[in-house]
């Protein structure tokens, strides 16, 4: 992926994101006072699965990419850059997948 | 150093503290406890999908003095970040470099997300 293109998909997401995570913290602040089979119930909601995944999806993305520019910043040797990145792109990928899983699956 | 030539910029230590640096900072600083919010959640998901006594106890933790404190902390720290992230896109579009400008924007970011951090918790918890 070309720098330019980074660049415009970090931003992009980064609107994006926006709404979600204030929806998302609405929603867990709320989910703190619920007990188990409220919380079940809470993501039995379709919309509620749904904006869940794309939340996790869209910040993890948004998420690698800074974390590219952060180490670029940072660490000065670029093997330990690499496997920084690397770590951040496995990161990025497991977690929403698992999410992925878990809320269509195992919720 | 051979290699790479290219400028260590964020020099963290040498520059004297303005609003400008510090919110800059604290943007990406609070970019990665979003970060730890996200899997704070994604745990929180793990364990709804185990039993409900793994729940209950997870509960418990979270609605402790110290969960709350974390909690509330990731709040503000995810209201910051979406606050500054768009004064960041209003400069990105070419608007508000001046430095007076800059610095009444990088207040009004450090108040309202004290202000939204509290609007999330007293209608999320359901106080009002």
């Amino acid at each position: 992926m070309n720098e330019t293109r980074k660049w415009i998909l970090h931003r992009i997401s980064g609107v994006i994101l926006v709404p979600l995570f204030v929806w998302l913290y609405f929603s867990f602040i709320s989910l703190s006072t619920k007990n188990y089979s409220e919380a079940i119930y809470f993501f039995k909601n379709p919309l509620f699965e749904i904006l869940t995944i794309v939340l996790f999806f869209v910040g993890f993305f948004h998420a690698k990419i800074s974390l590219n520019e952060i180490f670029e910043d940072y660490i000065h040797n670029n093997k330990t850059k690499d496997v920084a990145n690397i770590l951040a792109l496995t990161l990025s990928i497991i977690v929403p997948v698992t999410t992925l899983i878990l809320l269509i699956y195992k919720i | 150093m051979t290699g790479n030539q290219n400028p260590i910029s964020p020099h963290l230590q040498v520059y004297r503290w303005h609003i400008s640096s510090l919110l800059s900072i604290t943007h990406r600083i609070s970019g990665i406890i979003n970060l730890l919010a996200l899997i704070l959640i994604f745990s929180w998901l793990l364990v709804l999908s185990f039993d409900e006594g793994n729940y209950e106890l997870f509960l418990l933790i979270i609605n402790s003095f110290f969960g709350k404190f974390i909690l509330i902390g990731f709040t503000w720290s995810m209201s910051f970040h979406i606050l500054s992230g768009m004064r960041h896109l209003a400069w990105d579009l070419g608007y508000g470099f001046e430095i007076k400008t800059a610095n009444i924007s990088g207040i009004i970011v450090i108040i309202s997300s004290l202000i939204l951090t509290i609007i999330l918790w007293v209608f999320g918890r359901g106080l009002l």
